[in-house]
């Protein structure tokens, strides 16, 4: 059975983009256009990777990613970010929740700021799913 | 009734990310997330004859407005805020109104109206139109206009127009949910100018003692709330002396109650808060009764 990759993103375009590359390469996709219900995705779907976006209505993926790592049974789910918002930032953040009280988190697998091309896309995904 | 949650509605234009570094301050009373609204006018891309929908144009227009809301998310994001962001394309108040419903915003922050004189006239402003919709109260702000003051933090100083309306006692309870960012608060009240005509002084005075000791009772639950207070009773045009009285007690903003009155309804009768949000130098923060519709 392929494995199952959520994107997480509230770009259309973005999503199918992600969509393409992972039909192509054998993967079976899942689509969620923001942070909520990305994680009401993630709960119901367990896919094996999730491409997540930072930027996004309703909540952020700054603070999804958070609720991942900080959930036992969530927090071994790989995580590819993908966004328009800086690496420096996005870890900036972190530290600065992790400084009002919020619990200390691993840095996500790979980083990528838009855009990626399709091969780099392929070629992350393989290296994170082996 | 905190504000935990604030939209801000911007064409760039009008409003940039100076006003909402003015805001921050409301983070000490709760502000945690802010979201981005850009909302692109159907017509700018609209199809046209020979041309077709023009999606280049569209795909152009996001993507200014994403890069500017990147450089301003990166900002509150490393400050440990939330950021959210909506750029879509359509008309500019439904658009605010279902952003607000989805993310559940307390606050909405948007620029003065940049319709002319004619559009006016015949489809009214989008801030009124806003006022008249939402039930989530509307900051309108006037920060890159010529005639508006400059306020590093408008809710330090803000003066409350008080009538007595549904609206206006919800902004009472409003005011003292954000009580760490208000450092004073002055209560004013218009009287109408015929009391000045009445049948004697003592009848006129008789007047502007009910309002003081109603205000009064105000101020007395602002202090109890930990926010000093002041009151002032101003007689004449509410829409003339509410601006005077900001100005004598250097107010940072003011606050009314507005009404969801029928737009036509405004058109021929006008309203305070609408003529204020959109002609005062001061930033103007309207709040609807609680039962309004959107």
């Amino acid at each position: 059975m392929s494995k199952k990759v959520l994107v997480v993103d509230d770009d259309a375009d973005v999503r199918l983009f992600s969509v393409t590359v992972l039909e192509e390469n054998g993967y079976t996709p899942l689509e969620a256009e923001d942070g909520e219900s990305g994680l009401k995705m993630i709960k119901a779907e367990k896919p094996d990777l999730i491409i997540l976006d930072v930027l996004m209505p309703r909540q952020s993926g700054v603070r999804l990613y958070r609720e991942l790592k900080t959930a036992k049974a969530l927090k071994d789910v790989k995580v590819i970010i993908l966004s328009g918002i800086a690496k420096k930032t996005f870890l900036r953040s972190q530290k600065a929740l992790t400084e009002f009280g919020g619990a200390q988190i691993p840095e996500p697998e790979i980083y990528l700021e838009k855009p990626v091309e399709p091969d780099e896309l392929a070629d992350v995904i393989k290296k994170v799913l082996g | 009734m905190k504000i935990k949650k604030l939209l801000f509605v911007t064409k760039f234009e009008e409003l940039g990310f100076d006003a909402l570094r003015s805001l921050l301050s409301l983070r000490k009373s709760a502000l945690e997330h802010v979201v981005f609204v850009n909302v692109i006018e159907r017509d700018r891309v609209a199809m046209r004859r020979g041309k077709g929908y023009q999606k280049d144009e569209e795909i152009r227009l996001r993507e200014a407005a994403n890069i500017r809301f990147i450089d301003w998310a990166e900002n509150l994001f490393e400050q440990g805020m939330e950021v959210g962001v909506y750029i879509v394309v359509g008309s500019l108040v439904p658009e605010v109104i279902q952003a607000s419903r989805k993310e559940d915003a307390d606050l909405i922050v948007i620029g003065r109206s940049h319709k002319g004189v004619l559009e006016h006239l015949y489809s009214g402003s989008d801030v009124t139109e806003l006022l008249r919709r939402a039930y989530t109260p509307v900051l309108v702000y006037k920060q890159l206009s010529e005639t508006a003051i400059s306020v590093e933090e408008p809710f330090e100083r803000p003066l409350l127009a008080i009538d007595w309306s549904p609206g206006s006692l919800r902004a009472v309870e409003y005011i003292k949910a954000i009580k760490d960012t208000v450092q004073e608060v002055h209560l004013v009240h218009v009287a109408d100018e015929r009391a000045l005509k009445g049948p004697s002084a003592m009848a006129i005075q008789k007047t502007r003692k009910e309002a003081r000791d109603k205000l009064d009772e105000i101020c007395e639950s602002f202090e109890a709330a930990g926010i000093k207070a002041r009151e002032h009773v101003y007689i004449g045009d509410p829409d003339e002396e509410i601006e005077k009285a900001a100005k004598d007690c250097q107010a940072t903003m003011i606050v009314l109650g507005s009404s969801a009155k029928a737009a036509w309804v405004e058109k021929f009768l006008g309203s305070t808060p609408r003529k204020i949000a959109e002609d005062s130098i001061y930033p103007t923060l309207l709040i609807a009764p609680e039962k309004a519709d959107e």
